[in-house]
């Protein structure tokens, strides 16, 4: 889906949105503050840890398609592998919960180093397929091994002690989960502003010119695939923890496009996008699941309505809105907004999205 | 021996179905080079209408088929005129991720509409099997196995042997130019999704009798039909018919030998090594692929 991407040139949207250090500050201060308003109510909670998880899996698909500019519709697999890991072992063995957590990340790794193998070769529709199918195989895999994740019922999950404090308790794991999406957070910008990350980018903005720049194309979207997992796999622990129980039912292909949805409303190419994207969605869905359907084609309309009305995603708003004053001020509306994925230069279209010769 | 002849027989009808379903996405993808993630759900409307027409108004079944094909295709027209038209102009990226906004739309307002519960839908030809030696041959199966082929050499006929086809086939290949010669690039868009769910709504009311008719009806299928459609080559019909019977045969031959709980990851396996060793499908074009 590179050739998709291409044209949407995330990265460059951001800057200034959502993504800048002082909207991230704030975040974290709401976020760090939240369980004191909120602390007693444990339905609450839940719905927020979710949220932190939901976000870290969103970051970890930004990632790959924002900044690497691959497209997964199957995250919620990843998702699904890293839970099982950490289900499996909290079941079996009596671990610290550190080591847990870094085989959850390191076991999902592997699984998304064999999903990014095939994912090297493919493009476009072909590699969302590749991806979909794997996203629908691991909860059909889980129910076949039954005797490792307990098939249908799944598996309970027993709360972890670090010391004194239970891990499974709402307020403990609430901050467990604000830590690993933190230590993620700054994990994803250093590694964005590395070489492995300058890499991706070059994918992204050309699979032709990036080997002419000696970077090997296949190896650094297994690299991408790898990296994207592994944060997936962390946030399958936290999720196992919230959750109390792993089951295949949880990982359908709508949590799938949950997160696809969440990295669109947030801004491709935005990390601080992605954390607000998923946090909205999450808080739409849970708002709307008393209406029942109407819960769905909500998520849907909103989905519909940042297609429509912010193409750059909820990171991109603020730009948008200073555009829009500058334009005003200029009494040249037509400038405001440049940054809109709508407003690319039009260059002649083709049809599959991409130049068809070379 | 006659095991394996019979499980691939039985899968006649799925197959069928799964090349319908494929042949729907494949109108929509040639003109807009768009996936449309919401085709099973906009599919489901139009086996609810059936439903609806037949048992709720008391229709005969040919009627109600009409209305709700004509349905089917009003609704593909109206997601192309009120959302897809809108964002044709940008990153291909958004009208993908349109259509799996669209897909939560429509199955969310499907359950609302029509409720959860499975809804009985009589088969349009019921009796027993006929007997073919030791195997047996459904007779509904051979009813969808006649509609895909019809269906399919239609859509044939249309595109290679038509001047409007040869005017749609023309906005595939370039809407700038097509236009340029006097066709309206917006109709051909329009009539394609229309054209697009009609098919695949066929699919889906073919399906509902064995599957169960409920809002997640095409899920499974959909899936199925989508892989069918990319292991064909994503644009071509042949491909999309050749790829829907693959993916049936294929099915019901795991089902069989192995499991029916694997059949998605084991045809979704397949479909990844198919794919590793041909990337543009069976019978994609590789210009598609490369870039």
């Amino acid at each position: 889906m590179a050739a998709l991407l291409r044209r949407a040139r995330p990265g460059t949207m951001a800057r200034g949105g959502a993504g800048s250090p002082a909207a991230i500050l704030i975040m974290l201060a709401a976020a760090l503050v939240f369980p004191l308003l909120e602390g007693a109510n444990v339905a609450v909670m839940g719905i927020a840890t979710e949220g932190l998880t939901y976000g870290l899996v969103t970051l970890a698909l930004n990632l790959l398609m924002g900044y690497g500019g691959q497209v997964s519709i199957g995250h919620g697999g990843l998702l699904a592998v890293g839970a099982y890991t950490t289900a499996i072992l909290a079941t079996r063995f009596a671990l610290p919960f550190i080591v847990v957590l870094a085989l959850a990340g390191a076991v999902t790794g592997v699984a998304g180093l064999l999903l990014g193998l095939p994912a090297g070769r493919l493009r476009s529709h072909y590699l969302a397929v590749a991806t979909l199918g794997f996203g629908v195989a691991v909860p059909q895999i889980a129910l076949n091994l039954g005797s490792l994740t307990g098939g249908f019922t799944g598996l309970i999950v027993p709360a972890e002690q670090l010391g004194s404090i239970t891990l499974g308790n709402p307020v403990p794991l609430y901050y467990l989960a604000l830590c690993i999406l933190v230590a993620s957070v700054l994990a994803v910008r250093s590694i964005l502003s590395s070489p492995t990350g300058r890499r991706f980018m070059a994918v992204r903005d050309s699979e032709d010119t990036a080997p002419a720049m000696g970077i090997n194309v296949g190896r650094t979207k297994v690299i991408l695939f790898t990296t994207s997992a592994f944060f997936c796999g962390l946030a399958g622990y936290v999720f196992a923890l919230n959750n109390a129980i792993v089951e295949p039912g949880s990982f359908s292909f709508s949590l799938s496009l949950f997160f696809f949805a969440a990295v669109i409303v947030g801004g491709m190419g935005s990390v601080g996008g992605s954390l607000l994207g998923a946090v909205l969605l999450v808080i739409v869905q849970h708002q709307a699941v008393s209406l029942g359907g109407y819960s769905e084609a909500i998520l849907g309309v909103a989905v519909a309505v940042v297609l429509l009305a912010v193409p750059g995603g909820l990171a991109a708003v603020p730009r948008r809105l200073r555009g829009l004053v500058a334009g005003a001020r200029l009494r040249h509306p037509a400038t405001a907004g440049a940054a809109s994925l709508r407003e690319e230069p039009p260059g002649p279209p083709s049809p599959t999205g991409a130049p068809r010769e070379g | 021996m006659t095991v394996f002849v019979q499980l691939v027989v039985s899968a006649l009808g799925f197959g069928g179905i799964y090349a319908l379903a494929a042949l729907g996405l494949t109108i929509i993808f040639k003109t807009s080079n768009v996936v449309n993630f919401a085709y099973g759900a906009m599919a489901t409307v139009v086996a609810m209408l059936v439903w609806t027409a037949q048992t709720g108004l008391g229709l005969p079944a040919a009627l109600a088929w009409v209305l709700a094909i004509i349905g089917g295709g009003a609704l593909g027209a109206a997601s192309e005129i009120g959302f897809m038209r809108r964002v044709q102009e940008s990153a291909p990226l958004v009208s993908i991720v349109m259509t799996l906004g669209m897909l939560l739309i429509v199955e969310g307002l499907t359950g609302v509409i029509w409720g959860y519960g499975p809804k009985a839908i009589p088969g349009i030809i019921t009796g027993p099997s006929i007997a073919i030696g030791p195997v047996s041959v459904d007779r509904g199966g051979l009813l969808i196995v006649g509609l895909t082929a019809a269906i399919g050499l239609g859509l044939y006929f249309f595109y290679e042997r038509t001047r409007p086809g040869l005017a749609v086939r023309a906005v595939a290949e370039d809407a700038e130019v097509a236009s340029l010669m006097g066709i309206s690039r917006r109709w051909v868009l329009t009539l394609s999704w229309a054209a697009g769910v009609a098919v695949t709504g066929a699919a889906a009311t073919l399906a509902a009798p064995s599957v169960g008719l409920t809002p997640t009806l095409m899920d499974n299928i959909a899936v199925f039909a989508f892989a069918a459609a990319v292991l064909g080559g994503l644009g071509s019909l042949i491909g999309a018919v050749v790829g829907g019977f693959a993916v049936g045969i294929l099915a019901d031959l795991i089902a069989g030998y192995a499991s029916a709980n694997l059949q998605l990851t084991l045809v979704f396996a397949l479909i990844v090594v198919v794919l590793y060793l041909r990337p543009q499908g069976l019978f994609g074009r590789a210009a598609q692929v490369r870039q």
